[in-house]
C-alpha cells in the first residue's frame, strides 16, 4: 500500500493536475468567503463539468475547493462576524473581537496557518490510516451515533457558556427546524404545509445565511455613518514571518484540534461545525486564561480553524472505504468519484491506486498551498472590502446571499425561507439568544432522531438497546460529565474558598 | 367559395408539411433531460453516461443536456417532466418502483398516464445479504431462523416504499416468514450497519454489494438469470425460491408525444443495448443495463404500480 502511495506521486505533479489543485484552492477560498456560497455547493456545481476532465484534474479541483473553502469561511467570520460556511461559526467567537481590536490581520494569519495544519494532519490520516480508521466507523451503529449527537448537543448548550436556559431554547428551535420535512422512517410529512419544496427539510445553508448573515447586514445598513469598532477597518497585518513565532504556543491546541477534527470526520454526519465547536470547547477548558476566550483570544481562532480543516480528508475515509460520507461535502465528492467510475469500497484502493492515492496527495498539497495562497489573498484582497462604505458593503453581501441561496436548488422559495430565518435571527440577536445552538440543533437534531428511531427498531421497541455496549456507555458518561461538570466544578471551588 | 377551398387546402398542406418537418428536422435544438436528483447520484450518472450515446444514435447533430431538479425523492423533477410540452425537447428520468409508489403513499401531481414511456435502461436487481457476525450464511439457515423466531431478524434497507421493501414483502409472502424492517436513509448507511453487525440481514441492490463480496454473505440475486454484473452470484430461482425484484431507471417524455418523434427516440434508445462502449461505461458506474423499450416499459410500470398498490392495501408503510 505505501508503495502505491509513492507510485501515485509523480502523476500528481503533472502540470495540469497541479494547476487544478491551485485553482481549486483559490476558488475554494473565494467561495468559502462569500456568505451563502459553500464548498458543498461549489463542488455540486462542478460535478457535471468533470465528466469531460481527466480524473486527477477533476479530483484535484475538488480537493482544492474543499480545503480552500474551509479556510475561506473564516474571512468574513473574522472581518464581519458572518461565517462564510457552517464550519466557521466558532471562528466568529474570537476572530471578530480581534478584528474590532485592529488585529484582524493576525486573526486571519492564525486562521490560515491553523487551517493548513489541520488539513495536513487530516491528509496524513487519510493516506496512512484509512483502513484501520474505517473499522472505527463500523463500531458506530445507530445507538452509538445517537449518543454522539446527544453529546454534541449537550456540549454546545452547557459548555459554550452564557445562559444555559437561553442556549437550550436556541437548541430547541434548531431541533424543531430539523423536524420539518418528511420523517426519516415512514416518510410522513411534517410541517410542510403541502409544499414539495419542504419535503427534504431545511437546508443548513439557508438557515445559516438567514440567521448569521442578515442581522449583521442590517446593522451595516442601519448605521451608515459610524463603524462598529474604531479599529475594525484597520487590519494591522504584519509579515507572516513575524506572526509565526507568536503562534508557537498553540501547538497543543493544534494537536488536540487535529485529533478532534479527524475523529469527527470519520463519524458519519456531524461534520466541520461540530469539530470546530468541540475543539474550541476543549481548548478553552484546558486554557490557563479561559476568561479571555470570546473576547478576542487568538488561540480560539486557532482551535476552531484547525479542527474544521482536520475533518476534510478524514471525512473521506468512511466515504471511500464504506460509501458513507462523513460530511455533506464528502457526500457530493462521492458523486464526483462515481462519475469517474471510482466506486467506494474495499476494492477501490486495489483497483485504482494511482487515482485514489493521487487524490490523497492532492489533499495534502491543497492544505500546504493554503498557507501560500490563502494568507496573501485574504489580507490583500478580501480585507480591502472593509474600506468600502458600510451601506455598499451591506448591499454587496445581500446580493451574494440571495444568489447563494437561490442556487442551492434554483428556486425562489428558498430565498423567502432564508429571509424568514433572517427575521428570526435578527430578533434572537437583539434578545441575546445564542445562535450557534440553532445551527447545531438543526444538524444534530435530525441525526439524533433518525438514529434513535433506527436503534429502537433494531431493539424491537426495547430502549435498553441504547445502553447495550461499551461505546454507548462511554458516550453516555461523557454526556453526563458535560451537563453536570461545570456545576460540580463551581461547587468544588466554592467550598474550597469557604475553607 | 372556390377561393376558400383553395386557401384551406393550402393551409392544410402547410400544416402537414410543418408536421412532417417537425419530425424530419427533430431534433433541431438541444433536448433537455430532467433528472430529479442531484448531480453525481446514481440516476444522474446514468443520464449523463447515456447522453452522448443518445446523441450519437439520434444523429443530425443532436445535443442532450442534463438538468438536475433535485428534491422530494425525485418527485419535483418528474412532475416538471410530466407537465412539460410534449414536443420531444423535454425528457425526464424515471425510477421504478419509486415514482409509482409515490403516487400511492402521498399526493402526486402525476400518475402513470402522464408519460410517454421511452425506455428503461438500468435494472439493478435486489440481493439478500447477511452480516458475517450473524452466522446466517445460507438462504436455508436464514429462512429457518426466520421461521423459528418470527420478527427476530433485523433487515437493513434503504427506505420504505422502495424496491428493497417490496422485495422483502415478496420474500415474506413466498416463505411465510416475518422480519423486522430497519429503514436507513439510503443504502450505504444500511450496508455499513451490516458490515458493523448492527443489523443481521440486508436487502440491497447488486451494484451496491459487488465491491463488498468478501465482507458480507451474499445469499442470492433476485433475477431470472444470473446477472451479467456479477455472474458468480447465484439467483434465488436456482435455490428454489421464486423472487424477482429490482430497482429500475429509465427515460420518459410527457404524455402525448408525436408518434414520429417518439419512434425516433425509441430507435435511438433501443440501439444502446448493442453498444459495447455504452455497456462498459455503465458497468464502470455501477449501472447494470437492461433495456426495455416503449410499450413493454409501459407494461412494466403498470405491473409495478399494481404490485405497490397491492402491498399498500394490505400493509401500508406510513
Amino acid at each position: 500500500m505505501y508503495n502505491d502511495l509513492l507510485h501515485a506521486l509523480p502523476n500528481v505533479f503533472a502540470l495540469t493536475n497541479f494547476i487544478a489543485v491551485v485553482i481549486g484552492v483559490i476558488a475554494g477560498i473565494v467561495v468559502g468567503a462569500m456568505p451563502g456560497l459553500s464548498a458543498t455547493m461549489a463542488i455540486s456545481v462542478l460535478v457535471p463539468f468533470t465528466f469531460g476532465l481527466e480524473p486527477l484534474v477533476a479530483l484535484g479541483l475538488m480537493a482544492g475547493i474543499y480545503n480552500g473553502a474551509m479556510y475561506g469561511g473564516a474571512i468574513p467570520a473574522v472581518l464581519l462576524r458572518i461565517p462564510g460556511t457552517p464550519a466557521a461559526v466558532a471562528t466568529t467567537f474570537d476572530g471578530y473581537p480581534m478584528a474590532q481590536r485592529g488585529e484582524g490581520g493576525f486573526a486571519l494569519q492564525v486562521a490560515v496557518v491553523s487551517s493548513s495544519i489541520g488539513g495536513i494532519a487530516s491528509a496524513f490520516a487519510l493516506m496512512l490510516l484509512a483502513p484501520p480508521l474505517s473499522r472505527v466507523t463500523l463500531l458506530f451503529g445507530p445507538s452509538e451515533v445517537f449518543w454522539v449527537a446527544v453529546f454534541g448537543l449537550a456540549s454546545i448548550i452547557f459548555l459554550l457558556g452564557g445562559n444555559p436556559v437561553k442556549g437550550l431554547i436556541s437548541a430547541c428551535f434548531g431541533v424543531f427546524v430539523s423536524v420539518i420535512g418528511s420523517d426519516p422512517i415512514f416518510g410522513n410529512d411534517r410541517f410542510t404545509f403541502g409544499r414539495l419544496e419542504m419535503l427534504d427539510g431545511i437546508n443548513i445553508v439557508i438557515l445559516l445565511v438567514g440567521l448569521y448573515a442578515l442581522p449583521p447586514v442590517i446593522d451595516l445598513l442601519e448605521t451608515p455613518l459610524k463603524t462598529d469598532g474604531v479599529n475594525s477597518s484597520k487590519l494591522g497585518t504584519e509579515s507572516i514571518w513575524k506572526a509565526l513565532p507568536r503562534m508557537k504556543s498553540y501547538w497543543k491546541t493544534w494537536l488536540r484540534g487535529s485529533l478532534i477534527g479527524i475523529w469527527i470526520g470519520i463519524l458519519p454526519g456531524a461534520g466541520g461545525s461540530m469539530a470546530a465547536f468541540m475543539s474550541y470547547n476543549e481548548a478553552r477548558r484546558t486554557s490557563k486564561t479561559p476568561e479571555t476566550w470570546g473576547e478576542g483570544e487568538p488561540e480560539g481562532v486557532a482551535a476552531a480553524e484547525v479542527a474544521n480543516n482536520a475533518d476534510t480528508a478524514s471525512a473521506l475515509i468512511p466515504a471511500l472505504t464504506l460509501g458513507i460520507p462523513g460530511t455533506a461535502v464528502a457526500a457530493v465528492m462521492l458523486g464526483g468519484l462515481l462519475v469517474h467510475g471510482l466506486q467506494p469500497g474495499p476494492m477501490l484502493f486495489r483497483d485504482n491506486p494511482d487515482i485514489v492515492f493521487g487524490f490523497m496527495w492532492q489533499f495534502l498539497f491543497g492544505a500546504i498551498l493554503l498557507v501560500l495562497l490563502g494568507g496573501s489573498l485574504a489580507t490583500n484582497s478580501f480585507a480591502r472590502l472593509l474600506n468600502l462604505p458600510r451601506p455598499l458593503l451591506g448591499a454587496v453581501i445581500i446580493v451574494l446571499m440571495l444568489i447563494g441561496v437561490y442556487t442551492i436548488h434554483g428556486r425562489m422559495f428558498d430565498v423567502y425561507l432564508m429571509l424568514g430565518f433572517g427575521a428570526i435571527g435578527w430578533v434572537m440577536d437583539r434578545l441575546k439568544f445564542p445562535l450557534p445552538p440553532v445551527v447545531l440543533g438543526l444538524i444534530l437534531g435530525g441525526f439524533a432522531e433518525e438514529n434513535l428511531r433506527l436503534a429502537l427498531r433494531i431493539g424491537r421497541g426495547d430502549p435498553m438497546i441504547l445502553f447495550q455496549n461499551t461505546t454507548s456507555l462511554i458516550l453516555v458518561a461523557l454526556t453526563i460529565a458535560v451537563i453536570v461538570g461545570p456545576t460540580l466544578k463551581r461547587r468544588y471551588f466554592d467550598s474550597r474558598m469557604k475553607m | 367559395m372556390h377561393n376558400i377551398f383553395k386557401k384551406t387546402a393550402i393551409a392544410g398542406a402547410m400544416c402537414l408539411a410543418a408536421g412532417a418537418a417537425l419530425a424530419q428536422g427533430y431534433p433541431e435544438k438541444p433536448i433537455e433531460v430532467i433528472v430529479g436528483y442531484s448531480a453525481g447520484g446514481g440516476t444522474d450518472v446514468m443520464a449523463r453516461t447515456a447522453a452522448p450515446f443518445i446523441e450519437k444514435y439520434l444523429g443530425e447533430g443532436a445535443s442532450v443536456v442534463v438538468k438536475n431538479v433535485p428534491g422530494a425523492s425525485g418527485q419535483i423533477g418528474v412532475t416538471e417532466a410530466a407537465n412539460a410540452a410534449p414536443d420531444g425537447y423535454t425528457l425526464g428520468t424515471f425510477n421504478l418502483p419509486g415514482m409509482m409508489a409515490r403516487t400511492i403513499d402521498r399526493k402526486a401531481d402525476y400518475d402513470r398516464d402522464s408519460f410517454t414511456y421511452l425506455a428503461n435502461v438500468v435494472n439493478d436487481p435486489n440481493v439478500i445479504v447477511t452480516s458475517k457476525k450473524s452466522g446466517l450464511d445460507t438462504l436455508d439457515k436464514l429462512l429457518e431462523e426466520a421461521k423459528a423466531n418470527p420478527g427476530a431478524i433485523t433487515v437493513g434497507m434503504s427506505s420504505l416504499g422502495g424496491d428493497d421493501h417490496f422485495a422483502l414483502i415478496k420474500l415474506q409472502n413466498a416463505t411465510g416468514t416475518e422480519f423486522t424492517i430497519v429503514p436507513f436513509k439510503g443504502s450505504a448507511p444500511a450496508r455499513t450497519a451490516l458490515l458493523g453487525g448492527h443489523v443481521a440481514m440486508g436487502i440491497l441492490n447488486i451494484s451496491e454489494v459487488a465491491e463488498f463480496q468478501d465482507q458480507l454473505n451474499v445469499l442470492g440475486v433476485a433475477t431470472k438469470e444470473r446477472s451479467q454484473f456479477a455472474p458468480d452470484l447465484p439467483t434465488f430461482q436456482e435455490q428454489g425460491l421464486d423472487l424477482v425484484n429490482g430497482s429500475m431507471r429509465g427515460f420518459i417524455a410527457p404524455a402525448g408525444l408525436p408518434d414520429d418523434v417518439r419512434q425516433k427516440l425509441m430507435n435511438a434508445f433501443s440501439q444502446l443495448s448493442g453498444d459495447q462502449e455504452f455497456l462498459d461505461a455503465m458497468a464502470a458506474t455501477a449501472n447494470p443495463v437492461e433495456v426495455v423499450i416503449g410499450d413493454d416499459f409501459k407494461q412494466l410500470t403498470s405491473d409495478l404500480y399494481d404490485l405497490a398498490k397491492g402491498v399498500w392495501e394490505t400493509t401500508p408503510w406510513n
